[in-house]
């Protein structure tokens, strides 16, 4: 009657709860910010140590159905560390790990308004959901996991309790957040009601055989249960929290939104479709294409015309976001080739766009800047003129994420991942999404690159040209992102072959 | 489907039946009744005192906490009065009991916060 649980198979998540339990006690009782942020960087980097350790050894699974309750059928585990879980454990531990790294002197710094001990709670809770998220196959656990990663972040971004934008972007993000979760919720009742399973591996097969006229219902339940995690990878139409939200919130706490939470929600979309849903690829593959296909244009026509570094780099990864979704566009044809693209494009997106706001975040902090002041008072392009001439370094490093987002070489591994999503999506026979990817790709090229450009500028007079800060937290974040984006451009398929071996 | 929706019929009838009684009185009342309004029948009615101040009125909500704290504990209960019926059954067991110690001590944990942080005490 008793599901045994196997705690090396959840020790990552475990570890981050404890840790952030931990915190929450260490900080009622008098702990210095200093030490909460380095025990939070400690436990997110214990985390990281075990999923290497994990994806070492044997795989695993827990919390499967016991005895009776599973009869005949497939194992039904609730909880499992297979290769497409430890990608995304440690995609997700690796942002994570920068995230934190950022917060040191954003948040945890003496003298930042922040509530220190509330924000590394928060922060962890959140991984905690998030590394959940990525390993669970069935669908209680799936919701449950992505409201552990949800509401956290709503405290997390309306942290800045003094400044009226940023309040006004956390009732943003719960509004659409609990809209797009009532409505996953009715999808998933009917999708129960119609199979009555809620592990992936029986929902599967059961909807196989689903009588003819609960075709529909069950039609209706899987468009619904999208809209959950259309949400959390702000797609549209559930994407236009993104750029209020992203410029409402503190800077560490928009790099987490824009790279792990959109990790996390990417994982979880492809679990539920490739693992619980390919019976009904006729019905979401089209419905994914023409979200990824509006996605991508709307994100890259809006980037166009921003001014703001963090509104561009919103809207920018709303268009990024489309080109992910591409790939399952396909439907159940060539479904593990999809899967592996989304992957492989997921966890090279994350290097590059964890390395543009770590360098964004940097530049923020400069000159005096207050860390958590009410208006972002060095944000616009125009802002990174000159940059190139007072810090070589970070400009080139910022140059590097932006060409790679933009996909162009160098920046080799950008264009290696849209190869690869294009070469799915023409594969899976979606070739008219393919030509909407080339147009994008081309659009988007313009305001990549003409912020590159502003790097390497002469500084537009008035303005003395900023230099970066001293700290070195934010410097060992940049750092660490631009190794990881130079490493996989000299060898891209280190990521190519470990997301093709999922399958 | 004729039949489906015709047995909730009888709930319309009911409803218009109710709209009736109540709309019907309220109109027969306001025929029959004589119309004279003096000052004092125009004064909100405050349950016989006389009212003070104004309508709009700003109180600070200082048990808003206590109301969290409650539902936590409401929520809690919600699971402890299951697992009380199962948990000496075969098959349950220790491993059953020391779970929702472990769910218990969460708790717990979020009420040493709460008091540690000074909502606890009644200013």
């Amino acid at each position: 009657m008793i599901q045994s649980i196997d705690y090396a198979a959840i020790a990552p998540p475990l570890i981050v709860a404890v840790a952030a339990i931990a915190l929450l006690l260490a900080d009622a009782f008098g702990a210095s910010r200093r030490v909460l942020g380095l025990v939070s960087l400690g436990a997110v980097g214990a985390a990281l140590v075990t999923v290497i350790a994990l994806a070492l050894g044997d795989r695993r699974a827990t919390f499967c159905l016991t005895g009776d309750l599973r009869g005949n059928g497939p194992p039904s585990c609730s909880y499992v560390t297979d290769d497409f879980t430890l990608i995304f454990q440690g995609v997700v531990l690796a942002a994570a790990l920068v995230v934190v790294l950022l917060s040191l002197e954003e948040i945890t710094a003496a003298g930042a308004r922040l509530p220190a001990g509330e924000f590394h709670f928060l922060l962890l809770a959140a991984i905690a959901g998030a590394l959940t998220l990525v390993a669970a196959r069935d669908l209680v656990l799936l919701v449950v996991a992505l409201e552990t990663l949800s509401l956290p972040v709503f405290a997390l971004v309306a942290l800045r309790r003094y400044d009226g934008v940023a309040s006004e972007a956390a009732l943003k993000l719960f509004l659409v957040s609990v809209i797009s979760t009532a409505v996953m919720l009715f999808g998933i009742s009917l999708l129960y009601g119609v199979t009555g399973a809620m592990h992936l591996d029986r929902v599967a097969p059961a909807l196989g055989r689903v009588p003819g006229d609960l075709e529909p219902v069950a039609a209706v339940g899987v468009v619904m249960v999208l809209a959950g995690f259309a949400f959390k990878v702000a797609a549209v139409p559930f994407h236009f929290w993104a750029p209020d939200v992203y410029q409402g919130a503190p800077l560490p706490v928009t790099a987490f939104l824009s790279v792990v939470s959109k990790a996390a929600g990417f994982a979880g979309l492809t679990i539920v479709v490739a693992l619980g849903l390919p019976a009904y690829g006729h019905v979401w593959g089209p419905v994914l294409g023409v979200l990824a296909a509006v996605t991508m244009t709307l994100g890259n026509l809006v980037a166009l015309r921003q001014r703001s570094a963090i509104r561009l780099l919103a809207w920018s990864s709303i268009a990024q976001s489309g080109y992910m979704l591409a790939p399952l566009a396909v439907g159940d044809e060539r479904l593990p080739e999809a899967v592996a693209a989304t992957v492989a494009y997921v966890a090279i997106y994350s290097v590059m766009n964890i390395g543009a706001f770590a360098v964004v975040i940097g530049f923020r902090r400069r000159a005096g800047a207050p860390a958590a002041g009410p208006a972002p008072s060095w944000d616009t392009l125009d802002d990174y003129r000159g940059l190139a001439r007072r810090n070589p370094a970070t400009a080139a490093a910022m140059a590097f994420f932006l060409i790679c987002l933009a996909g162009l070489p160098p920046g080799v591994m950008g264009l290696f991942a849209k190869i690869v999503v294009f070469r799915a999506t023409v594969a899976g026979g979606a070739t008219w999404l393919a030509v909407v990817m080339a147009v994008n790709t081309v659009i988007a090229l313009y305001y990549y690159l003409a912020w590159a450009a502003r790097l390497f500028a002469a500084p537009s007079g008035a303005a003395e040209p900023p230099r970066m800060p001293r700290g070195a937290a934010v410097r060992a974040a940049i750092g660490a992102a631009a190794a990881g984006a130079v490493v996989l451009s000299v060898a891209p398929q280190l990521v190519l072959q470990a997301a093709a071996a999922i399958t | 489907m004729d039949d489906y929706f015709g047995s909730y019929l009888v709930v319309v009838v009911l409803l218009l039946l109710g709209c009736g009684i109540v709309g019907g009185g309220l109109a027969a009342n306001r025929l029959l009744r004589p119309h004279r309004l003096t000052e004092e029948k125009l004064t909100t009615y405050e349950c016989g005192v006389d009212p003070v101040g104004e309508g709009w009125a700003q109180s600070y909500v200082r048990y808003y906490v206590f109301a969290y704290l409650y539902v936590v504990f409401a929520v809690d209960a919600v699971f402890l009065f299951p697992w009380a019926t199962v948990f000496a059954a075969p098959g349950f067991g220790t491993t059953t009991l020391v779970e929702m110690f472990v769910f218990l001590g969460f708790l717990f944990t979020g009420l040493v916060y709460a008091g540690r942080k000074g909502v606890l005490s009644w200013v």
